[in-house]
């Protein structure tokens, strides 16, 4: 618990943005998760350490119109400490893999936060009374000498500063043998999935004790594993529908009425292999790294290493639209391969209105690509080139050929520093980037 | 990914280094030693990043179907299937900058092909059965053991040289990650979902010893002070279990 303030170390409050931005910068361990909650209220991370941070929104105010929405650190709590487990003789990761918010239905928030092998509810509370005037206990709590009460009082709820307490208040445990790589929050607000490579449980929150197992793709001899589930998530909209993702580049998409166990797919999302394209290398960069539905709920976002794509619900052949990352990293693949970068997993997200999509690439550069008018750009989250109220300035990477003034060759790019993560406000023009161990908030200005 | 204590290999590389001197080919050879060495790094770990391994699994599959292509003909370079650029012209950059032109190698060297291709097949294949084996180990799966002893006689046999990178003990030994349906049989009668109090009382001590210890004669000599210890280590133990379902 720590009591409400304004997180002091290492924070930039600067401004930039496409057309104006705003970055925070914040120093901790390697952030491995970003996620905004369902009003963009809060914002919460999860790090390398098993530490979570959250960060809320200032509300707007006319004294200092230049602070609109600035975020501050809310709270900050240990979801997860590294555990050993003692049968396999090895040591679990406290790493945070993924952090869901549930929708806020009273006073509290709620979010879900994973490791490796065990989901945590927590609940993130307010304080902001305290009882006092106790008869047997004084002040500071000891108790007092009976002999000395002389009079009845009735305790009585007094302002106290604010404070921001985290309580866990569900752990779902022993339910995964292998590596949890996606939570999903579903849309009946009762339950929730939880995928690792070969298997996912649905969950109810209230029962910890058990979880049924909807989808196992491991096959009866091991030497037959061909494929791993990569990632998993509920329909926004349809509570008995959910889509994963695998390693060889298909999406399928369930429906929890049709089986218990949804080994049968409804509908399968799979683009035939561009024969033009193909190398040792094409089922690596074919891999889905992450699966997102649109919000609407009509669409699905995917990331594989080189590629964002859009594919449509009622189209399962091919995709509706793809979008080109970082193509520049086709000839390099083979390096890619032998320094293990190849096997990154980015993520991508919808802007609320669904219209822009985002992802990360190296060198701190992340790309947005907007659906409508089909323009793309690529901008950086650097401290180097951060000003106050300073514009972001695009990005360009030179392919081959003269290299212009402010472009970069890909020869020069910085492959230990890549942009996994990031989040979009559900309603607003608001990023946040995750860049290693900063934080990187982007907002509109509005004059 | 580097399991703790293993040295990085030469290969590996970090940050923006990336070769200078060839955009992004390697011969075959180098890139099936790269994944050689990635999938027994990866194998080294209690429990392997099984996405990684899969992956790289995967690839070296794809480099053998290559090769045991081109030993098997190499006079045919229109082949449709063929991945590797020999002779045809421009549009296929991609493909050759991807790495794809490893295998050049002269006709007089066919014989080192089908030793690779042959040690290849059977490290693969080697490496892979041994991750299903170990499910083997249950003794309430007995019916697994008929199909995969078939299985791995049906493969030795055409290897010529038998030469498996990893010896089976020591995958059994880094692969019992894989070993949980093994485990959930073994432990079937228990119910490991709560922890029942009397299961940890000190009466059955000797029990708990008994699974931890080699030497009987040994801990009674020790008894008293491995006793004391025991509890804490039990007592530690429980509460982390207990700790794991407090709400």
């Amino acid at each position: 618990m720590i009591p409400y303030c304004k997180y002091q170390q290492g924070i930039h409050t600067e401004i930039y943005h496409p057309n104006n931005i705003k970055p925070i910068s914040v120093f901790s361990d390697i952030i491995s998760t970003v996620e905004f909650n369902h009003t963009g209220e809060l914002l919460a991370t999860g790090d390398k350490g098993g530490r979570v941070v959250i960060f809320q929104r200032e509300q707007e105010s006319k004294n200092q119109p230049h602070r609109r929405g600035e975020y501050n650190v809310y709270s900050t709590f240990q979801s997860h400490e590294p555990e050993f487990d003692y049968l396999k003789s090895l040591e679990i990761e406290e790493k945070i893999n993924k952090i869901r918010w549930l929708p806020q239905q009273n006073a509290a928030y709620f979010l879900l936060s994973t490791n490796d092998k065990t989901v945590k509810l927590w609940k993130v509370s307010e304080r902001d009374k305290r009882p006092e005037g106790y008869n047997l206990k004084d002040e500071d709590g000891r108790l007092r000498d009976p002999s000395m009460i002389t009079m009845l009082r009735v305790p009585v709820l007094r302002p106290m500063d604010l404070m921001v307490e985290a309580t866990p208040r569900r752990v779902f445990a022993n339910a995964h043998t292998y590596h949890i790589n996606s939570i999903s929050v579903n849309s009946d607000y009762e339950t929730y999935m939880s995928a690792d490579d070969l298997r996912i449980n649905l969950w109810n929150f209230e029962i910890t004790n058990q979880s049924f197992n909807i989808v196992d793709i491991k096959p009866a001899n091991m030497e037959e594993l061909t494929e791993v589930i990569t990632a998993a998530e509920f329909h926004p909209h349809h509570c008995n529908t959910f889509v994963y993702s695998s390693s060889k580049g298909t999406i399928r998409l369930c429906d929890m009425r049709a089986s218990a166990l949804c080994d049968r797919h409804s509908k399968f999302f799979e683009e035939p292999e561009d024969p033009s394209n193909r190398s040792f290398f094409s089922e690596i960069i074919s891999s889905i790294s992450d699966v997102k539905f649109s919000h609407s709920g009509r669409y699905i976002m995917t990331r594989d290493y080189l590629t964002i794509k859009v594919w449509d619900l009622n189209m399962e052949n091919r995709p509706i639209e793809t979008y080109q990352v970082h193509d520049y990293l086709r000839s390099k693949l083979c390096s890619l391969y032998e320094n293990d970068c190849i096997f990154d997993k980015f993520e991508c997200v919808w802007n609320g209105s669904d219209s822009v999509i985002m992802t990360g690439s190296y060198n701190n550069f992340f790309r947005m690509f907007d659906r409508n008018t089909k323009r793309d750009v690529t901008l950086e989250a650097s401290r180097e080139n951060s000003k106050p109220r300073a514009i972001l300035k695009p990005r360009k990477v030179c392919v081959g050929g003269k290299r212009r003034k402010d472009e970069i060759s890909v020869d020069s790019l910085d492959f230990s520093k890549k942009i996994l993560h990031t989040a979009w406000h559900p309603s607003e023009n608001i990023i946040a980037v995750a860049a290693t161990n900063n934080l990187y908030i982007f907002q509109d200005k509005v004059n | 990914m580097l399991a703790k204590g293993v040295k990085r290999p030469h290969g590996e590389m970090e940050g923006g280094d990336l070769e200078p001197r060839d955009p992004g080919a390697a011969p075959a050879s180098s890139l099936f030693n790269i994944s050689m060495v990635k999938l027994h790094q990866s194998l080294r770990h209690v429990e392997p990043n099984l996405r990684h391994l899969v992956l790289v699994a995967n690839t070296l599959r794809r480099m053998q179907d290559q090769m045991q292509r081109e030993a098997g003909g190499p006079m045919a370079p229109d082949s449709p299937e063929a991945l590797s650029v020999v002779d045809s012209p421009a549009p296929v950059s991609d493909l050759r900058d991807s790495g794809l032109e490893p295998c050049r190698q002269p006709p007089s060297d066919s014989q080192g092909d089908d030793l690779l291709l042959s040690s290849m097949d059977s490290s693969i294949s080697t490496i892979l059965e041994d991750l299903g084996q170990v499910e083997v180990l249950s003794p309430t799966r007995p019916e697994e053991e008929q199909p995969l002893a078939g299985a791995s006689g049906a493969r030795q046999e055409p290897a010529r040289t038998s030469a498996p990178c990893l010896g089976p003990l020591e995958l059994l030994s880094s692969a019992s990650y894989l070993l949980e349906d093994g485990l959930e049989d073994i432990f079937e009668d228990i119910d490991t979902s709560m922890y029942d109090c009397d299961l940890w009382s000190p009466t059955s001590l000797s029990g708990f010893k008994a699974f931890s210890s080699a030497e009987d004669s040994d801990s009674k000599a020790l008894a008293g002070a491995e006793d004391r210890l025991d509890m804490s280590d039990l007592d530690y133990l429980m509460d982390v279990l207990v700790g794991g379902h407090a709400l």
